[in-house]
């Protein structure tokens, strides 16, 4: 245990180690930032798609539902790698940018069933009051289903942003320099040569932040449950 | 007694869901400041024929008219403007305060300005008694309270008709005589409605013409006295003989 705090005390004295393992967290952040949002806005275009009604877009729901099944069904690891040694096998092509497509096709896939399912669970008395009163789909759509939709969703959601903040660990398979990988580094022969330590700093990196995140998360609910109140 | 305006007219209205004929050819007429109501069994296809009139379904055949013009999927909107309805499960908008309930609908369509809205939503709560609720969520509203702040929502928009789908049935006991009570007040305001309903006394009361439809067509109607005093088909008899 001794060993345990004296190697501890050494990681945070030797400025190297702390530079790269901030280095690492700022890349697992990048990436995981960018992945979420991408994949998000991606999700929620394929949702839109495959709730919609109008048979134009048949053709394309059976494109989505295609990728749906691929993605899902694939490991994230294998995806990476596809993305990096094929689809951007490109010389000079930033890795991060790699990365970061990466994991938002892969998190496209599932938030587009997250929002897919919720804006289903809206009852369709709700959709059916708004036309009823002579509104459009457009704004019936915005108003009434995608608010009740997003709430019901928020912790599913929540749920997507941790899985893709840890996944983003695995890019150290392709050798990219995040979080885990510092870790790892730090911990190799040349350095401490010991990795509990680190990789026990680098846990504590990844909980600090989604942490974060399910504290924001808690509030943001709580904020869209307040139209469930009964008092 | 003076020509009136017809307001809807349905024509050899069918609506099948799949293999399900629920319609099989409706002809309806709707005269301006008429109540008719809607009586029939469960399953005889009276909500799908309310709910056919402002296209909630997509009728599979037939033509419903609106002050002469006939109902298309290009001009429906307009049309459900003027065409409210009020239905079973009262629907409010959950994500909506009781007040952006009753406006919403009514800016958004520049029916009125946000400020005459809010001013005529608040004089019809207060004359309901829900003024205090202007700011609750329908969530905190019970049964009765729900379906007559509906009520009001669809009166908002100033319709020139007001169909009700079982505007009582999903409500206890107690609160339904509120929830009559003002339709009763809104109807002798001169409403022209058609009420789908499975109280009696209230058909009674209210009706200027009864209905009666089972297995998806018009069996019988007629004044209110008529049907349920001196009914002619063996259908309807059965039927009375059941329910009152």
């Amino acid at each position: 245990m001794d060993n345990f705090f004296s190697k501890l005390a050494e990681l945070f004295t030797t400025p190297e180690y702390i530079d790269s393992l901030l280095h690492g967290f700022l890349l697992t952040l990048q990436i995981a930032f960018f992945a979420v949002l991408i994949g998000f806005v991606l999700g929620l275009i394929i949702a839109l798609v495959e709730t919609g009604k109008s048979k134009w877009l048949a053709p394309l729901r059976f494109v989505f539902r295609v990728y749906v099944t691929v993605i899902r069904g694939t490991p994230m690891a294998l995806q990476l790698f596809i993305m990096f040694f094929v689809i951007f096998a490109i010389r000079d092509f930033p890795q991060v940018v790699t990365a970061i497509l990466a994991f938002a096709f892969n998190s496209a896939a599932y938030c587009s069933e997250i929002i897919r399912g919720g804006i289903l669970s809206v009852d369709t008395g709700q959709t059916e009051a708004g036309l009823a009163l002579g509104l459009p789909y457009r704004t019936v759509f915005l108003k009434i289903v995608m608010p009740q939709a997003i709430k019901n969703i928020i912790p599913a959601l929540g749920n997507e942003v941790i899985t893709v903040i840890k996944e983003t660990a695995i890019v150290s398979m392709v050798g990219m320099y995040d979080l885990n990988m510092a870790a790892k580094d730090i911990g190799s022969g040349q350095n401490m040569a010991s990795y509990v330590v680190p990789m026990f700093v680098a846990a504590l990196f990844y909980l600090a932040v989604v942490y974060l995140i399910t504290v924001i998360i808690k509030i943001v609910e709580k904020r869209m449950r307040r139209s469930d109140a009964r008092a | 007694m003076p020509e009136r305006r017809l307001e809807i007219s349905v024509r050899g209205l069918k609506k099948s869901f799949g293999d399900n004929k629920v319609l099989n050819g409706i002809d309806f007429d709707l005269y301006d400041g008429e109540k008719v109501v809607v009586l029939g069994p469960s399953g005889s296809g009276k909500s799908t024929f309310l709910r056919c009139i402002n296209r909630l379904e997509e009728p599979t055949a037939g033509e419903v008219f609106f002050d002469d013009t006939l109902i298309t999927d290009k001009n429906i909107q307009a049309m459900r403007g003027k065409i409210g309805m009020v239905f079973q499960h009262f629907n409010l908008i959950n994500n909506l305060s009781v007040m952006e309930n009753l406006t919403l609908a009514p800016v958004k369509l520049h029916k009125f300005s946000a400020d005459e809205a809010d001013a005529k939503a608040r004089k019809l709560l207060k004359h309901i008694g829900l003024l205090n609720k202007v700011d609750s969520f329908p969530a905190s509203l019970s049964g009765g309270q729900k379906q007559r702040v509906a009520i009001i929502r669809a009166l908002m928009m100033e319709p020139k008709v007001l169909l009700f789908d079982e505007p009582t049935s999903a409500l206890d006991p107690e609160s339904i005589g509120d929830v009559l009570s003002l339709i009763h007040e809104v109807v002798n305001n001169g409403m022209t409605t058609i009420i789908v309903t499975h109280e009696m006394n209230f058909a009674r009361e209210i009706a200027s013409r009864v209905v009666f439809i089972d297995k998806g067509r018009i069996i019988e109607e007629g004044t209110p006295s008529q049907f349920f005093s001196h009914p002619k088909t063996p259908r309807v008899k059965e039927f009375l003989g059941k329910v009152l």
